[in-house]
């Protein structure tokens, strides 16, 4: 088989024994946190767990065009799925940062909109480059009418292309995509950074005001590996290209979901150890 | 299933380059250590090697991995290394035995670096042949560059030196941990220097005309290039002295020139036809 007629490594279909193994195994990493950390410790990973799932689950709905979309022949922004998911992600995570002190719900919806207003600009954006300056309209290819506005598509797509340009249902598919992969990446941020405040202080001997430069430093790292991971997981997930919820591909979340709660798990139990006081 | 999209043929073999890596990023590391026993930090350009050789043997590793057509650009690989290797690194920094850390920081990234290759492999079915052992690589790779790039910028890689500095302000030293390597946010920067680092040289080598020597050698640029702006960062944490951090600027500055250099006469080897590009001249008259 020639590398041009392969299919892409990752087909559609599930595996159940791994989904189960995954499962599984994030049960066990927080059935260690729960023995070996206190009890604060234990909502902050599930806060942890819960949003990698978002990220996860958020960046299917953002349509990543890469290379081909640069060209003009595929729908999407003409990037990798991991440089956009990090991006709506950390867009959101500054903005939600920003608003720490306010309480979590008003800092992981603030980080939410951050993620959501920085998909959005993105978005129009490149619908700006693709339809003035490329002279491309804008076309799905894999669906016949947008299932929001109903338009036809068939009309305007070239052919020997998937399509082009930033039809409305992927506009709408960043946008909300930015929405959860902020809301989760200030999640991780704010379950970790609360977690830190508390549990420092007394790890090093030091008042929480001198502590703060190191909790948000450490939290900040920490969100941004566990968000870097989630990302490219989700991006091994799509492998390539996706328009956005209405692509079939959308339909592989289920697996997205245990792999990111299985990482979540695991890289936020690591970042919690370190609060632990450690035997070795 | 996966098809190979790039062989690999001639070169030293990957396992070599492995091994070769990590003993050398691991005896660099423990260079550092010799810190300790010196009044002034002398030692704290190791950590800078360190880097050096941990990024070559990553970007090997990446050519290992993006040989099969993963669909998701090779940058994203580089990501993943330093996004599990940071949350290794940073836990192997509290153990309480200092010679223990570096150890503990590969083991740890190993296992981590194990159960994302799993999930990716089977529950997100790539299904590819080198998946689980590249990525378990980059995950040591990306702790163990960090914990290079700690070393020389702070001279320690114990979680205590790496939090906690001291000021001088009107003539006292006051204990900070604003003015630190995790304190300051430094850490961030070391981040995406090693993560840009060790995806560029693939990203920009690959094809059909790869060539494994060329390919590494500018992986050393990138590692050195990294080094001078830790080396300058340096200056800012390692206030005892500054003699510390004008050796580790040395280094990466003689280092990078020559890696440099040889790069450039790689490139002209490996190119077809060159042409060096002159100055655009100045048009007189208007």
């Amino acid at each position: 088989m020639s590398a041009v007629a392969a299919k892409p490594a990752a087909g559609g279909a599930m595996n159940p024994a791994a989904m189960a193994v995954g499962a599984v195994l994030t049960l066990i990493l927080i059935g260690i946190c729960y023995v070996m950390a206190p009890p604060v410790a234990l909502m902050a990973l599930i806060g942890v767990v819960v949003g990698g799932v978002l990220i996860g689950f958020g960046t299917h709905f953002v349509p990543v065009g890469g290379a081909p979309a640069a060209m003009g022949q595929a729908p999407g922004i003409a990037t990798g799925v991991a440089m956009l998911a990090a991006g709506a992600g950390l867009a959101g995570l500054f903005g939600g940062a920003w608003a720490a002190e306010q309480g979590l719900v008003v800092a992981v919806v603030t980080g939410g909109v951050g993620g959501g207003l920085m998909m959005a600009i993105t978005c129009m954006m490149v619908n700006f480059v693709y339809v003035f300056g490329m002279g491309i309209p804008s076309a799905s290819g894999k669906v016949a009418k947008d299932p929001i506005t109903g338009d036809t598509q068939a009309e305007y797509k070239s052919q020997g292309t998937e399509g082009h340009g930033l039809p409305f249902i992927s506009f709408v598919g960043g946008v909300i995509g930015g929405l959860l992969g902020g809301a989760g990446g200030t999640l991780i941020y704010i379950e970790l950074l609360e977690l830190y405040k508390v549990t420092l202080p007394t790890l090093m001997g030091a008042p929480e005001a001198q502590i703060m430069p190191i909790a948000v430093s450490a939290a900040g790292m920490f969100a941004v590996g566990l968000f870097l991971v989630n990302a490219v997981l989700t991006a091994y997930n799509i492998t390539g290209t996706i328009e956005g919820p209405h692509d079939p591909k959308f339909s592989r979340w289920p697996r997205s979901i245990v792999a990111s709660a299985a990482a979540s798990a695991l890289c936020g139990l690591v970042a919690i150890l370190i609060v632990v006081p450690l035997p070795i | 299933m996966s098809v190979k999209v790039e062989v690999i043929e001639g070169g030293v073999p990957h396992n070599t380059i492995m091994i070769a890596g990590i003993v050398c990023t691991l005896v660099c590391i423990y260079l550092t250590y010799l810190n300790t026993f010196s009044p002034v930090p002398l030692f704290s350009f190791f950590g800078g090697l360190a880097v050096v050789a941990a990024l070559i043997w990553g970007s090997h590793t990446i050519k290992v991995l993006c040989s099969y057509g993963i669909g998701t650009g090779v940058p994203s690989a580089g990501m993943i290394a330093f996004g599990s290797g940071v949350i290794a690194m940073l836990l192997a920094t509290r153990v309480s035995n200092v010679l223990l850390a570096p150890i503990v920081a590969v083991i740890l990234a190993a296992v981590i670096g194990f159960i994302l290759g799993y999930l990716a492999n089977n529950v997100l079915n790539m299904k590819i042949p080198a998946m689980v052992q590249a990525l378990t690589e980059m995950a040591v790779v990306g702790a163990l560059t960090l914990m290079g790039f700690a070393a020389l910028i702070s001279g320690v890689f114990t979680f205590q030196g790496l939090t906690t500095g001291s000021v001088t302000f009107l003539g006292m030293a006051l204990q900070t941990h604003q003015q630190t390597f995790i304190g300051g946010g430094l850490i961030a920067v070391a981040f995406l220097l090693g993560a840009i680092a060790i995806q560029h040289p693939f990203n920009a080598c690959l094809g059909p005309g790869w060539k494994q020597d060329r390919m590494l050698m500018l992986t050393a640029e990138c590692g050195f290039l990294s080094m001078i702006v830790a080396a300058v960062m340096s200056f800012a944490l390692i206030t005892v002295s500054p003699i510390p951090s004008i050796l580790s600027l040395l280094i990466a500055i003689i280092g990078w020139v020559y890696t440099y250099t040889q790069y450039m006469e790689m490139s002209k080897r490996d190119a077809a036809a060159w042409l060096d590009a002159k100055m655009i001249p100045e048009t007189e008259g208007h």
